[in-house]
């Protein structure tokens, strides 16, 4: 109870307000999590809004500190908030300016596993967007080369996807060692 | 030199005749030669190999035992220390070392993770190396304390001196 007076005493951040004005329509929810602010964003225009917190000489949210995924298959209670979305795409941004972090989620489809990439933004996502689609299949699109980057090439499925079997599929009881020292 | 008179008296085979000569055979010398001139390989992945470090650091020091010379190129190693948890990514890498090594060799599982997957058990962790490599000795305990690799060292010697054959050519030797 008392969480919730305290925000709302709060000003409303300077990134919500811009985005309200500049991408109100992108924009599917906003929030506040132990001092983050967190917003969701519409996986149409999330470069767009990425570029604009990017850029915008206010804002300048200049440093990605992280991409990563969230398999929300199991549950229940995300997956209905935005459209049954099973993943979300999960961006940790920092402002030298500003001093603050930012995270911004994505909801992912299941059947449209395609995203766009931002590696046109920050260069340093190029690995962190290998390691999610290594590790739960989101296709980055317009990424220079999206290889797996910590499972071995030849393996298959990805393995943070809540329906992987945490022993495998029997991987790694069985090499083909001519194969992989080749 | 370094063979003391109690070392050869105790030695089995080894017999001393009244003036300064001594015989014995040609295998025990050699495996004298080999067993107090261990050349490890180390293959640290994980917190094992901090105490690894630490044994071949001067506190425990295991320069004592004919083992210093630690070679980062497996061509001039003829032990290996599996020291930390193997990725189905890296076992390749471990296996090819190990051929790389030159016979007679032999494999230290250092830890839990290495011997037996330890805590990690999921689809990525080799659940023991000794499904792909031959393993002569086994260590416990996650992470072992350096007194515990000296001992299996000290067991690689003991298994060098008994004229035992290393674990990876006793299938060449069955029949």
């Amino acid at each position: 109870m008392n969480e919730e007076k305290e925000v709302e005493e709060q000003p409303i951040p300077l990134v919500i307000q811009k985005l309200e004005a500049h991408h109100a329509d992108a924009l599917l929810s906003q929030g506040e999590m132990r001092g983050t602010v967190v917003v969701v964003v519409r996986k149409e225009q999330a470069y767009a809004v990425l570029e604009y917190l990017k850029t915008d000489p206010e804002l300048a949210y200049t440093f990605l500190v992280d991409i990563t995924a969230v398999d929300n298959s199991q549950m229940e209670s995300e997956l209905m908030q935005f459209d049954y979305a099973r993943y979300m795409v999960v961006y940790q941004l920092y402002s030298y300016q500003g001093q603050c972090r930012l995270r911004v989620k994505v909801p992912v489809h299941e059947n449209d596993l395609n995203t766009p990439s931002v590696t046109g933004l920050w260069q340093g996502a190029n690995w962190l967007e290998r390691e999610t689609y290594d590790m739960f299949g989101i296709n980055f699109e317009g990424h220079p080369d999206l290889r797996r980057i910590l499972m071995p090439d030849d393996f298959e499925g990805h393995p943070l996807q809540k329906d992987y079997p945490l022993r495998g599929r029997g991987e790694r009881e069985s090499f083909n060692f001519d194969k992989q020292n080749a | 030199m370094g063979l003391t008179n109690t070392d050869i008296q105790s030695a089995q085979g080894v017999e001393q005749t009244d003036g300064n000569i001594i015989t014995t055979t040609i295998d025990r010398v050699v495996n004298w030669g080999r067993k107090n001139s261990l050349w490890p390989m180390p293959f640290g992945t994980a917190c094992c190999a901090i105490e690894m470090m630490a044994t071949l650091a001067s506190k425990f020091d295991l320069s004592r035992f004919g083992s210093e010379a630690i070679r980062f190129s497996p061509r001039q190693s003829d032990l290996l220390i599996v020291s930390g948890r193997i990725s189905i990514k890296m076992m390749p890498v471990l296996k090819r070392i190990y051929d790389q090594m030159p016979d007679p060799k032999w494999v230290i599982s250092m830890g839990a993770c290495a011997s037996c997957g330890g805590v990690f058990d999921t689809y990525t962790l080799i659940q023991g190396v000794d499904q792909f490599i031959p393993v002569d000795v086994y260590i416990p305990g996650c992470p072992p304390r350096p007194e515990d690799l000296i001992d299996a060292v000290l067991q690689v010697q003991q298994k060098i001196t008994s004229g035992a054959s290393p674990k990876g050519v006793e299938h060449l030797l069955e029949t």
